[in-house]
């Protein structure tokens, strides 16, 4: 059984004037089908950076990514697209649903996006603004919903494809704290009833409680 | 549809901006209509007049168009009537007409001036003419006129050079085609005007017969052809000459200087004028979906996170420039349609254009092809404006565009 991802000493330096940044240094993990993985660490330890390159939308400095098992160095930017768009799902910090939408638009847009007929875009939706309690407010838009329910679309819109992999950086941290307990048990079932992998970057010890990997970022190292 | 939509729901995000840009590009649109259709208005009476005072067609000897006759009349048509009726069997020819052009001295006994006098025949001339020769005084010439009595109308300036009143007597002196001086008297049947100062100076007008007699010849000048339709015009010119090549042929665009002259005064006129008009659409376009692009840089990556391709994030922009100039361009084509409407109720006088005496009616005649040309190039311009300002913000680095703030 393949991995979804595999770095193989992956670095990452940010050249900022005459002066280097090294925000990843000779990073390996890898994440299969089963895992649940917390990303853990301070703040500009590199989480975001590597997650970043897990999700296909920054490419490391040095080393190698194996996306299922091929190596996505020289993949184009359309392709990459592509695979982000069937393979991929992400999760932010801050939300980042489109305002202009209503919660089921913004569910339905991945859907259109892989040109799924009108009629089977409907019964997934709503059965999955059903799984995350939001059938009620499909009509909504983002900012007529609390921030816990925003995080809710945002799952629902990372998981609609049914993706291998959900990318989900800092996803609690701007909500409070039961909130964000709800939000981590509500990844974690749509975890177990997919059978979609996670990787999670967090500071939330209550994560780990979940989590079967555990990875710890410092300055840009694993621990 | 469901991109529309959402472009759509994007346009409407900032109103006043989107207002703002839709107003621009509705004026621009009506002005270049409007000035279109007014230019267009001109050149439709300019040529409709320069046909209709010379005919569509004009046919006369091979060489009548291009040598200087060294006797009167040297290039006269013969024997033109079976000419003249081989051609009138043509469905689309209107009329034939027969003219004498000749030239001489006018004279009232006291004083007298150069004269360029058409011999016409009564019967159609002032039908093809029609509303471009203006009767100032007394009447056209009759269709019967006594012999030993023959008529002239006379330009209006001319008219006041010899002071000639109607049905005073005046003598036209000219060369006949031998070469020798002839003289004829004529009675000043009516004083007309034909909206140039430099023509109602110089012009007569006679019976075709007197001025036959005058030149003692049985010769004509030239046959004028008018057609039922103008447009016609120069496919019947190239079949015509193909079918007569022996003949001279010109067409009523040969003499009409004037036509062309405006029309290339307008066409640079209008023309720059539209040229500034769409740039200003296309800048409009272009500062309103760059700062779409701006605020919405987070959600651009976003976007493209989550599997949109760089293409489909462009394309949305164009859309919603799109969705502002049909806005636009729907708003500016009701103004000019309405206005061309009310203009053609209003009947307002627009003063007479350089070189005219006589005032014109302010009409905005706007073709269908200008509505279309003007549709389909603000829709090119705000395609190339939305594409050139979301082109760089949908292919620049995910990671960027999602931390932009
Ligand atoms: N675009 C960038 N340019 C320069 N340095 C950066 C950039 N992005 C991140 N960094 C640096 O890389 C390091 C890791 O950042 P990040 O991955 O965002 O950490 P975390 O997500 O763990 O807080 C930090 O030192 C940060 O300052
Ligand atoms: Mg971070």
């Amino acid at each position: 059984m393949t991995n979804i991802i595999e770095t193989k000493n992956i670095s990452k330096q940010y050249e900022q004037g005459d002066l280097s940044v090294s925000a990843l240094n000779d990073v390996n993990i890898s994440l299969s089908n089963q895992a649940f993985a917390a990303l853990l660490g301070p703040s500009g330890s590199g989480k975001s950076t590597l997650l970043n390159i897990c999700g296909l939308i920054d490419k490391p400095t040095q080393g190698a990514l194996y996306f299922c098992g091929e190596n996505i160095a020289d993949a184009s930017d359309k392709e990459l697209t592509t695979i982000r768009r069937n393979k991929l799902g992400f999760i932010f910090q801050g939300f980042n649903l489109v305002p202009v939408m209503s919660v089921y638009d913004n569910v339905e847009y991945p859907l259109i996006l892989l040109g799924v007929g009108k009629k089977l875009r409907r019964e997934r939706v709503t059965a999955m603004l059903e799984t995350v309690g939001l059938l009620p407010f499909e009509k909504h838009l983002p900012d007529q919903v609390s921030g816990g329910q925003k995080q809710r679309v945002a799952i629902a819109r990372a998981l609609i494809t049914q993706p291998r992999l959900v990318i989900a950086d800092e996803p609690t941290a701007n909500l409070d704290t039961q909130t964000a307990t709800d939000i981590i048990n509500l990844m974690y079932t749509m975890h177990k009833d997919f059978g979609t992998a996670f990787i999670i970057a967090t500071h939330d010890e209550r994560m780990s409680s979940h989590c079967n990997i555990e990875y710890q970022l410092h300055d840009g190292a694993l621990q | 549809m469901k991109w529309l939509k959402l472009a759509i729901k994007n346009v409407l995000r900032n109103r006043r901006r989107a207002l703002v840009t839709i107003l621009i590009t509705a004026v621009g649109v009506a002005a270049i209509l409007i000035g279109g259709g007014f230019a267009n208005f001109t050149y439709v009476s300019l040529k409709e007049m320069a046909a209709r005072s010379s005919g569509h067609l004009i046919v006369a000897h091979k060489d009548y168009f291009d040598k200087e006759e060294s006797v009167p009349m040297e290039f006269g048509l013969n024997d033109f009537s079976s000419l003249a009726k081989k051609l009138k069997s043509d469905e689309d020819i209107r009329y034939v007409i027969p003219k004498v052009e000749f030239t001489g001295l006018i004279s009232n006994g006291e004083k007298s001036t150069i004269f360029m006098g058409s011999g016409v025949d009564p019967k159609y001339e002032f039908k093809v003419k029609g509303p471009f020769l203006t009767i100032d005084d007394g009447n056209i010439l009759s269709k019967r006129e006594k012999e030993n009595n023959p008529q002239v109308m006379l330009g209006k300036k001319m008219a006041k050079y010899f002071n000639a009143k109607i049905n005073d007597s005046l003598t036209l002196l000219s060369t006949t085609v031998d070469g020798s001086l002839n003289a004829i008297d004529v009675t000043v049947q009516g004083i007309f005007s034909t909206g140039i100062p430099e023509l109602d100076k110089r012009s007569i007008l006679v019976n075709i017969n007197t001025a036959q007699s005058l030149l003692s010849t049985d010769k004509i000048s030239n046959l004028a052809l008018h057609l039922r339709e103008t447009e016609a015009t120069f496919s019947k010119y190239n079949k015509l000459t193909r079918e007569y090549a022996d003949l001279g042929w010109q067409t009523w665009l040969d003499t009409a200087f004037f036509y062309v002259g405006v029309k290339e005064l307008y066409n640079r006129i209008f023309g720059l004028l539209g040229f500034i008009i769409i740039m200003m659409v296309f800048f409009s376009i272009y500062n309103t979906v760059n700062m779409s692009v701006v605020e919405r840089t987070r959600e651009i990556g976003t976007l493209r996170a989550i599997g949109t391709y760089s293409n489909e994030v462009t394309r949305n922009f164009v859309l919603e420039g799109l969705v502002i100039s049909f806005i636009g361009a729907s708003i500016g084509i009701s103004i000019a349609a309405l206005t061309s409407l009310g203009l053609s109720i209003a009947e307002i006088q627009m003063p007479p254009p350089p070189g005219r005496t006589s005032s014109y009616p302010l009409a905005v005649d706007i073709p269908v092809n200008l509505y279309l040309i003007t549709a389909a190039i603000v829709t090119v311009v705000c395609i190339i404006a939305s594409w050139l300002s979301s082109y760089k913000a949908s292919n620049k680095s995910i990671v960027g565009a999602l931390s932009h703030v």
